[in-house]
C-alpha cells in the first residue's frame, strides 16, 4: 500500500510548527506530511508533544509558528470546525463524549440531522434517520453495540472509544487523527481498533495514530514520528525497523548512542 | 532520560510498555499477560453492576417522584375538606403557574450546567418598572413589553458577565439579585402602586372556561421547553453543554452562545412571572419576588436536574412544581405559618440534592 501512497501528495502537511505555552516549549520546529491511505505513527514519552500536535492539526490549538497545508494549499484552522470542514476528523486522548446523550446523539452531535419540510427548519430532529446512521456506522466497523440509543455513560470503556472512533470515521472523509484510541482497551478491543484503523486507511484517508503500545504501531503504521521533548528526532520507515527500536528512540537512547 | 536500557524494553504485551511510560518501572512490575486479562475480565464484570446499578437508581429518583406526588396529594386531601374541590384545585394551579413558568427555564439552565438565582429580584424590578411607567402615563401594555425587554436585559447581562468572565453563574446572579432588588425597593419605595388598564388584568386573574389564564402560560411553556429539549438540536446542544462544555465545543456546538441565550430566556420567564403576579395584584410591588428565590431552585432540583449539569427532563420538573404546588396551596388551607413552608422548601432542596449525590455516586 505505500507503494501507490506514496506517489499521491500529502493530504495533510505541517511546516516548521511550533507551539509555546509560556515558557514551556511543547513543539518546536516539527515536519509531519499523511499520505492518503497512509497510516502514520507518532510515538514519544509523556509531554512529549504528541497530543499537543494533534490538537494543532485539527484547529483545536494554533500553533505559535509554522504552516499547515492540506492537499498543498496553505490553511489556518482557528477551530476544529474549521479541519472537519476538510474532511479532517480526531478523536482525543480524553474522548469527549457527552456521557448523558445517547450514542447517536454523540455521533452527531453538532451536526444533527433535520428533518424534511417546517419541522426540519424550526429545529426538529429526524431521529429515526440519525439513528439509522449509527447503526449503520457502527455495523460497517463490526462494532457490537445493540442499542444506539443508549447513553453513553452506561457504556463501558472499550465501547466508549469504539463510540468516539466510530464517530471520527464516520466524519473524517480525509484525515483521521487519533490519540491513543486504544490506551484503555483489552488487548481484544484494542486489536479490533486495529482493524479499524487498517480498514479505514484502505479507503484511502490519512491516519495519524499516537500510542504506546508499541507492538500495535509497529504493526499498523507505515511510517513512525518520534517526537522527544517537543522535536521529531526520528522518521522511522516500518518495513526498516523492530519494534524495540522505537523504544529506543522514544528514550532518546539511540540519540545517545551515536 | 535513560530511564530504561533497551535490553528490558522488549516487552511484546503492549501494556507492559505502557508501564513503562507511567514512569521509571522496573523489569519486575512488567504485567503478564494472563494478569491483565483478568483485570480486565473483572473490569467488564464492575461495569455490568454498575451499569445495572445506575439504571436502577435512575428509576428511583423517576418513580420516587411521582410517589411523593402521591402521598403529598393524598395527604392534604384527608387533611382539609377544601383541597379536593374544583375551585381550590384550579387555584392552586393559578398560583403555582408562576413558579412553573420559571422552573421550566430554569431546568434549561441548570441542564446547560449553569444556574440562575436572581429571578425572584427580576420579577420584582420588573413590576416595579411597569409600575413607574404607568404612574408617569405609559400604556400599560407599551410599559409591560418595556418590562420584559428589561427582564431579558438583565438576563442578558447575567449570561455575557458568566459566560465571557467566566465568572460562576452562582456569584453572578447573586450579584444581580441583589443589585435589582434593592433597585426595586429603592425605586418604589417600598410602596405599591396600583395598575389597572383595561384588559391588564386578565393576564393575572383572568379564565378561559374556567381554568385561570397564567395556568395556559406555564402550560405553554412548558411544551415549548419540553419539545426543545428533547426534539431540537438545540435543546440536546444543552445537554452536551451542561455535561461535558469541552466536548460539545470540539463537536461544534455554540456552547457560549447558547448558554447566554439560557440566560436571556431565564430573565424573560422571570419577566413575565412578574408581569403576570402584577396583573394578579393589580399592582406593582418589590416583594412578589420574596418567595421564588428558593422554590424556583429547588422545583428544578427535586424534579431530578442535575447541578453539575447535563441532566434533567421537563416531566421531572412538571412533577415537582405540582408536589411544590400542593404544599404550598395546603399549608395556606391548614393556615400553617408560611415561614415553616420554607423550612419544608429548604429540606426539600436538601434531601434532592442528596437524591443527586447518590445517582452521581452510583455513576462511578
Ligand atoms: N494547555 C497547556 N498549557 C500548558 N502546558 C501545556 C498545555 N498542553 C500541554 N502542555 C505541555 O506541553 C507538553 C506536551 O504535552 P502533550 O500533552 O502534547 O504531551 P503528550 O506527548 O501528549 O503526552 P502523553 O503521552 O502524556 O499524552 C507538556 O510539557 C505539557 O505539560
Ligand atoms: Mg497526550
Amino acid at each position: 500500500m505505500s507503494g501507490d501512497t506514496a506517489s499521491a501528495g500529502p493530504v495533510l502537511e505541517a511546516r516548521n510548527v511550533s507551539r509555546t505555552f509560556g515558557s514551556v516549549i511543547a513543539l518546536s520546529d516539527v515536519n509531519l506530511e499523511v499520505r492518503p491511505g497512509e497510516v502514520v505513527g507518532l510515538v514519544g514519552d509523556n509531554g512529549a508533544g504528541k497530543s499537543t500536535l494533534l490538537k494543532i492539526l485539527c484547529g483545536a490549538l494554533q500553533p505559535s509558528s509554522g504552516q499547515l497545508l492540506v492537499r498543498g494549499e496553505p490553511v489556518t484552522f482557528h477551530s476544529p470546525k474549521d479541519s472537519r470542514g476538510r474532511g479532517i476528523e480526531v478523536v482525543y486522548q480524553d474522548l469527549a463524549l457527552a456521557t448523558e446523550l445517547s450514542i447517536v446523539e454523540n455521533i452527531f452531535l453538532g451536526r444533527e440531522r433535520r428533518r424534511a419540510g417546517i419541522l426540519g427548519r424550526a429545529g426538529f430532529l429526524d431521529r429515526a434517520a440519525m439513528a439509522r446512521d449509527a447503526k449503520e456506522s457502527l455495523d460497517s466497523l463490526a462494532i457490537e453495540i445493540s442499542d444506539v440509543e443508549a447513553r453513553c455513560g452506561l457504556l463501558s470503556g472499550g465501547q466508549r472509544q469504539a463510540v468516539a472512533v466510530a464517530r471520527a470515521v464516520r466524519w473524517g472523509s480525509r484525515v483521521l487523527l487519533l490519540d491513543e484510541p486504544t490506551a484503555a482497551l483489552a488487548v481484544m478491543e484494542a486489536d479490533k481498533i486495529g482493524g479499524l484503523v487498517n480498514e479505514v486507511a484502505s479507503q484511502g484517508v490519512g491516519v495519524v495514530l499516537v500510542s504506546h503500545n508499541m507492538p500495535q504501531v509497529h504493526q499498523l503504521c507505515h511510517r513512525i514520528l518520534v517526537l522527544l521533548r517537543g522535536r521529531i528526532v526520528a522518521d522511522l520507515r516500518r518495513d526498516e525497523i523492530k519494534v524495540e527500536d522505537i523504544v529506543m528512540w522514544i528514550t532518546g537512547a539511540a540519540l545517545a548512542s551515536r | 532520560m535513560l530511564r530504561c536500557g533497551p535490553g528490558r524494553v522488549v516487552v511484546t504485551d503492549g501494556e507492559a510498555v505502557g508501564q513503562v511510560r507511567v514512569g521509571g518501572s522496573r523489569a519486575g512490575e512488567v504485567s503478564s499477560e494472563a494478569f491483565d486479562l483478568r483485570q480486565e475480565h473483572e473490569a467488564s464484570e464492575r461495569e455490568r453492576r454498575l451499569a445495572r446499578r445506575r439504571r436502577l437508581v435512575e428509576q428511583l429518583q423517576g418513580e420516587g417522584l411521582l410517589f411523593v406526588f402521591v402521598v403529598v396529594f393524598v395527604l392534604m386531601w384527608v387533611s382539609s375538606p377544601y383541597f379536593f374541590t374544583k375551585n381550590n384545585l384550579l387555584t392552586a394551579a393559578s398560583v403555582v403557574s408562576v413558579l412553573g413558568i420559571m422552573a421550566v427555564v430554569e431546568t434549561l439552565v441548570v441542564i446547560g450546567g449553569e444556574i440562575d438565582i436572581s429571578v425572584g429580584s427580576v420579577m420584582a424590578a420588573t413590576s416595579v418598572l411597569i409600575g413607574l411607567m404607568v404612574t408617569s402615563g405609559w400604556n400599560v401594555w407599551l410599559a409591560t413589553v418595556v418590562g420584559l425587554l428589561f427582564a431579558a436585559g438583565v438576563g442578558a447581562v447575567n449570561g455575557v458577565i458568566t459566560v465571557y468572565f467566566k465568572i460562576n453563574s452562582l456569584v453572578t446572579t447573586l450579584g444581580t439579585y441583589s443589585i435589582f432588588l434593592g433597585l426595586a425597593y429603592a425605586l418604589s419605595n417600598t410602596t405599591t402602586v396600583s395598575i389597572g388598564g383595561e384588559g391588564f388584568s386578565v393576564l393575572g386573574s383572568g379564565s378561559v372556561g374556567s381554568v385561570p389564564v397564567p395556568v395556559f402560560f406555564f402550560i405553554g411553556v412548558w411544551i415549548v421547553g419540553a419539545v426543545l429539549a428533547r426534539h431540537t438540536a438545540v435543546g440536546r446542544h444543552v445537554y452536551a453543554t451542561g455535561d461535558n462544555y469541552d466536548a460539545a465545543v470540539r463537536s461544534g456546538v455554540q456552547a457560549d452562545l447558547l448558554r447566554v441565550g439560557l440566560f436571556v430566556a431565564m430573565g424573560l420567564a422571570s419577566g413575565l412571572a412578574g408581569v403576570i403576579v402584577t396583573s394578579e395584584l393589580g399592582s406593582a410591588a418589590p416583594q412578589i419576588g420574596d418567595p421564588y428565590l428558593l422554590s424556583v431552585v429547588t422545583a428544578v432540583i427535586l424534579g431530578g436536574a442535575s447541578l453539575r449539569g447535563g441532566r434533567g427532563t421537563m416531566v421531572g420538573t412538571l412533577v415537582a412544581v405540582a408536589i411544590l404546588g400542593v404544599l404550598q396551596n395546603g399549608f395556606a388551607l391548614l393556615q400553617f405559618s408560611t415561614y415553616l413552608e420554607d423550612t419544608v422548601l429548604g429540606t426539600l432542596l436538601i434531601l434532592a440534592v442528596l437524591t443527586d449525590r447518590l445517582v452521581r455516586r452510583a455513576e462511578r
